[in-house]
């Protein structure tokens, strides 16, 4: 025993205040805690998102319209984006890792429960700081609260002479901050799936997702540092007279674009990763097999951790780089879609011949994979230089990587919810409202950003105000925000949903998925040391090892 | 408390069956502490006070420095833990769905990896390089019928991805540029290697008509594809593109990469197999003696 073991925590025989409650959570650097913690924030976050993708929907539904001023508009297209993918995706998606990965492989905690306390905190103060800047945005100028620059802040759209006041500033440092939160989170994963594994759990043995968070975690290694790199360099532009952006001073606006996109699309990979390990796990329970091509999966996501840095500069098309530089990128991008396409193919494999249950988590399961699939094939359209001459900067564009966020990784978000739900609160949420969640949300996306991609086709730029009355722009335009009200309605009967199952939800018991892998196989929510005896696992498939004895998986690996 | 709690633990020899093990009745975990909290605040104040005021990041600097040395006695000189009495979970693993189906593809072996046996690697890059010079032949007399030159096509491919090559002229297009070729050449060697490793991976799946799949049905739905879409993207690379030869050279490789791949001789399915020894390492002692023939 430790010499500094100063407290011991007896069993709660009453209700504890909620001042010591909230201590409690605040205090915490118990990994299930934090993941939770990082999944409320995303949500509280995805509500803000939400409010300010429908007033740009609003603002957009028909021709002319004045719901919003101008400059209200760009703050509210900037701050979705930022707060999308830094505030809520990200953080949900770390949230499901800090929970799930040690008990996956059969720790006790992560590698450095501080340091993943202080990583939550950054991410959640850098989150807080953006918001703020509707507060002190202003600075002396009077010149506008939020950011308005877009979530790429091109230069010199970021420079002081054309951003003045803070907005700019608050975008930089709150996004500063929680990369730091970001990267310490990466190392925490890292360090746990490295050296935390239980015995017999080889990376040959290791569940999926702890796969893929560790080759997320990677990339957020490489990835975020250039984007830091560019927000000092930003920063020093702002506020110390550098003109590293400055093109009047000798300075590269294309500079920026390399640096913020050297980040950017390794991001979506990012992002998408633990997507793909959400559908890795949840389709084979779902299907009663055994995931098909358990190998070549690790591979892939590999191929992609490596192919995806290599891509950025397709978002520069339309730049004017040389032919050979567009040529490069043209071919690594289409180059990436090959793992990928492996891994779809894997997912169909494992529910080919499968007793396949059509439960909420699978529900969102399938639609992933239908919507991946065109979300990719759209982006390999796009690789084609003359066909992003054609399309980039146009609704099309955002059609498509909509299709990615929402359509792909949204949904397995989703699923994911729905799967570890039971988990996390020991309650099992209403199956039916989950499908009619499933419904609406199915319809209202395909409404919002099938449709979507028309006027982009039809010449609709991206990022305009508004927009002339021009043949069919406006149909398509009202029947895009009818779908984005749908889509709304769907979150709120979710959040409707798992608040009121929290309530209540029937008893989940340790398993209710008859699922196979480790955290199955403690209570639920789980207790605070996860496994009281350190789990010894002899294949990928533990749980199926127990219940079936007569043919275990041991048996063949 | 005395606990009695069924582990997932096997023993040493492997044997299959529950074992139920003795947990501790206590366990140690890192203790609650604020100090991270108060650093992360110092942290994000510091930076905050560039846009506020210099007493901000002062007062961050201040907090940074307390968290700091709070988090160092948390850790030093032994870690701050507490001791979590460990709650019984009588929870013993069990299936409602006892009844195990199997595939009937190979009925003499419980498990198997399906297709049982498949074509080597070699076998997907040998078709695909050989449909690829199918494919090329078929374009270049399609050049030389249509235009007088078996540059045409080569410029075209290249025009897919390389801007230069789009901007070329009518004539232009007829003559022979070095930077088409090279790209066309790359990009034609590296999607045959890439579809003819496809069709290795896949044609033993789809054992009883791979030719018609690889040779006809692929690229038929692969063309349907392309015609669909580039008109709306991009007419002027789709007013060069004749659709019949067009069709005919994705036909002509498919019926070749096909062919080929399943001329290639089968290996028997090794996925159970460690990559060491597939990979043809030999490391005695570390890698374990399992040949993959030992199935059930």
């Amino acid at each position: 025993m430790s010499t500094n073991v100063s407290a011991i925590e007896t069993p709660q025989s009453a209700a504890p205040a909620w001042t010591e409650t909230l201590h409690e959570w605040v205090t915490t650097v118990d990994h299930k805690r934090l993941g939770i913690l990082y999944i409320l924030y995303g949500l509280g976050f995805l509500v803000m998102a939400g409010i300010e993708a429908l007033i740009i929907r609003i603002q957009l539904m028909h021709a002319h319209s004045s719901f919003v001023s101008p400059q209200v508009f760009n703050r509210m297209f900037t701050m979705h984006g930022t707060t999308m993918i830094f505030f809520v995706v990200m953080p949900i998606l770390f949230g499901f890792a800090n929970y799930l990965v040690p008990l996956m492989i059969g720790a006790r905690d992560m590698a450095f429960p501080r340091l993943n306390a202080f990583s939550f905190w950054l991410t959640a103060l850098g989150g807080l700081l953006l918001y703020f800047s509707f507060l002190g945005g202003n600075g002396l100028y009077g010149a506008g609260n939020a950011p308005d620059v877009g979530w790429w802040a091109y230069a010199p759209l970021g420079a002081k002479a054309f951003s003045p006041g803070h907005s700019t500033g608050y975008w930089t440092i709150a996004l500063l901050v929680s990369g730091f939160g970001s990267v310490g989170t990466a190392i925490n994963i890292i360090a746990t799936v490295l050296c935390m594994r239980c015995p017999g759990m080889h990376l040959g043995r290791m569940p999926l997702l702890a796969w893929l968070n560790f080759v997320m975690s990677g990339m957020v290694l490489i990835a975020i540092t250039p984007l830091t790199a560019a927000q000092m360099m930003l920063l020093v532009d702002r506020y110390l007279g550098g003109h590293f952006f400055d093109t009047q001073a000798g300075g590269s606006a294309t500079l920026w674009m390399h640096f913020f996109w050297i980040f950017g699309h390794p991001e979506v990979y990012i992002l998408v990763i633990p997507a793909f390990a959400f559908m890795s796990e949840i389709i084979p329970v779902f299907s009663r097999k055994p995931i098909f091509g358990y190998p070549v999966m690790v591979g892939a996501t590999v191929g992609i951790g490596f192919i995806s840095m290599s891509v950025w500069a397709h978002h520069m098309f339309t730049v004017g780089m040389n032919s050979y530089a567009n040529s490069f990128f043209a071919i690594t991008t289409m180059a990436v879609g090959v793992p990928t396409g492996i891994k779809i193919f894997n997912w169909l494999g494992t529910m080919w011949g499968g007793r396949i249950q059509f439960k909420t988590p699978m529900l969102f399961s399938i639609g992933f994979l239908f919507q991946f699939l065109i979300a990719g094939l759209t982006g390999i359209i796009q690789s084609s230089v003359p066909v992003d001459w054609q399309l980039s900067l146009s609704y099309f564009v955002v059609a498509h990587f909509h299709y990615v966020i929402v359509g792909g990784i949204l949904f397995a978000v989703f699923a994911a919810f729905y799967y570890w739900y039971p988990k996390f609160t020991g309650r099992m949420f209403s199956e039916r409202l989950g499908k009619w969640h499933f419904w609406l949300f199915v319809i209202g996306f395909h409404m919002t950003f099938d449709v979507m991609h028309v006027p982009g086709i039809l010449g609709m730029p991206r990022r305009i105000y508004t927009y002339e009355p021009r043949p069919g722009w406006e149909t398509l335009n009202l029947i895009v925000t009818i779908g984005a009200f749908i889509q709304a309605a769907a979150i709120l009967l979710f959040v409707y949903n798992l608040v009121v199952s929290y309530w209540k939800g029937a008893k989940a018991g340790n398993d209710p998925w008859d699922a196979w892998t480790l955290e199955w196989s403690v209570s639920s929510p789980p207790p605070a040391y996860n496994f009281a005896t350190i789990p010894v696992v002899a294949s990928r498939r533990p749980l199926w090892d127990q219940k079936h004895p007569e043919d275990p998986d041991s048996r063949y690996e | 408390m005395a606990t009695l709690e069924v582990s997932l633990s096997r023993d040493p020899e492997g044997a299959e069956t529950t074992q139920p093990s003795r947990a501790p009745r206590e366990i140690e975990a890192p203790a609650s502490t604020a100090w991270p909290l108060v650093l992360a605040f110092g942290f994000t104040l510091i930076f905050a006070g560039l846009l506020t005021s210099v007493s901000v990041s002062l007062l961050g600097v201040g907090l940074a420095v307390a968290g700091c040395a709070g988090w160092f006695r948390e850790v030093l000189p032994s870690e701050h833990e507490v001791v979590v009495p460990v709650v019984p979970d009588q929870f013993v693993p069990v299936s409602s769905r006892r009844v195990v189906d199997r595939l009937p593809f190979a009925p003499e072996q419980v498990r198997a990896w399906l297709p049982l046996r498949t074509h080597p690697i070699s076998a997907g890059l040998k078709g695909g390089l050989a449909g690829g010079v199918a494919m090329a032949v078929l374009a270049c007399t399609y050049g030389l019928l249509k235009a007088g030159s078996i540059w045409y096509p080569i410029n075209l491919l290249a025009a897919s991805v390389y801007a230069q090559s789009l901007k070329l002229g009518a004539s232009q297009l007829n003559a022979f540029h070095a930077d088409s070729f090279a790209i066309a050449l790359l990009l034609h060697a590296l999607v045959s290697s890439g579809v003819g490793l496809l069709y290795g991976a896949m044609l033993p799946m789809f054992a009883r008509r791979p030719i018609v799949l690889g040779g006809l049905i692929g690229p038929v739905l692969w063309s349907g594809l392309i015609y669909s879409m580039l008109s709306l993207l991009n007419p002027l690379l789709e007013s060069h593109i004749d659709w019949l030869w067009f069709v005919a050279s994705q036909v002509a490789f498919g019926v070749v990469a096909g062919f080929v791949v399943v001329q290639q001789p089968r290996v028997t399915t090794r996925e159970n197999i460690a990559f060491a020894i597939r990979a043809g390492v030999e490391a005695p002692g570390i890698i374990p003696q399992r040949t993959g023939e030992e199935r059930p």
